[in-house]
């Protein structure tokens, strides 16, 4: 029987989002919605959601008046994302 | 990334997820200005104190003090540019951590050797030490970096350091520490310089749809 794959990582965007965290201990949401090319408004409402979800922790501050939001993935995201890749790995290995 | 709840197809995600991969790599790529600019005051003040040594301008240490004190100027305005500075880093990643942490105890490694060469240890050997010191931090910056001349230089670094070691004139030491920080620093930071410049340069023409 083949793993269901996350709802919640399974989508283009969270999943750029949660695939860029891993990759790095912490990123502020400017580089975030640089490197996934995508607009301040969507990104927003996903990393809402991962946040909603427990994989990522969102951190809300200011500094020189301006609003710094930085992200980092919790154990419970990166649990949920070595789980989607094993996944995504037997549905692939079948595939071939 | 526009369309967020598009249905994924198995080949999309992990190319997505290989995209996100390499794009936190390219923060992780090091400019190699640091270890020039390192690697260029140890050199200079080693070959003025071969010089020095010759002509007996002034005392044995006399540009060595010069480039102690530069780097403590050099790391108070570091510190004090860190506290009160906007940082551009927008991402913080493991290697960068890792780096903070062996900087630090590199540092306090080189006044470890410092105080021991005022209390015995002596000029020759303690900068034969110096240099199996500077191959140590070499190798895991390189190894970190996936930086493959670094970890060479590392290995040619320790070569000088070892043969300094047997080493009893002071200049013989100081010109082995010259060469030891021209492989070990110099050449490896304008290489990595290059490939900086390089890599820079594409992801420039990428984003300008070059």
């Amino acid at each position: 029987m083949f793993k269901e794959l996350d709802p919640i990582l399974h989508s283009q965007l969270r999943l750029a989002v949660m695939s860029l965290l891993m990759s790095v201990k912490e990123a502020e949401f400017t580089f975030i919605r640089e490197k996934t090319n995508s607009t301040a408004g969507n990104l927003s409402v996903q990393v809402q959601k991962l946040k909603e979800s427990g994989y990522i922790d969102v951190n809300k501050q200011f500094k020189d008046n301006y609003p710094l939001t930085t992200c980092k993935v919790t154990p419970k995201g990166i649990e949920a994302f070595e789980n989607y890749v094993k996944a995504l790995q037997e549905y692939l290995q079948v595939g071939k | 990334m526009h369309d967020n709840e598009k249905e994924l197809s198995q080949e999309e995600s992990l190319m997505i997820i290989q995209q996100m991969i390499n794009a936190a790599k390219h923060e992780q790529k090091d400019d190699g200005k640091g270890w020039i600019a390192w690697g260029w005051m140890l050199f200079i003040a080693s070959i003025l104190t071969v010089v020095n040594l010759h002509f007996k301008w002034f005392s044995t240490f006399f540009f060595w003090n010069i480039f102690g004190a530069v780097t403590l100027v050099m790391m108070i305005v570091g510190v004090v540019k860190g506290f009160f500075v906007k940082s551009k880093g927008r991402v913080k990643t493991y290697t960068k951590s890792l780096f903070e942490k062996l900087n630090a105890g590199f540092f306090i490694c080189i006044m470890f050797n410092i105080f021991a060469m005022n209390l015995g240890v002596g000029p020759a050997k303690g900068f034969a030490l110096l240099i199996g010191l500077y191959g140590f931090w070499i190798l895991i910056y390189g190894t970190a970096l996936d930086f493959r001349p670094s970890v060479i230089a590392s290995f040619i670094t320790w070569t000088f350091g070892f043969i300094a070691l047997f080493q009893t004139d002071f200049e013989v030491v100081m010109l082995l520490h010259a060469a030891a920080v021209l492989f070990g620093y110099i050449i490896p930071g304008y290489i990595a310089n290059r490939e900086f410049k390089k890599l820079t340069g594409r992801k420039l023409n990428q984003s300008a749809g070059v």
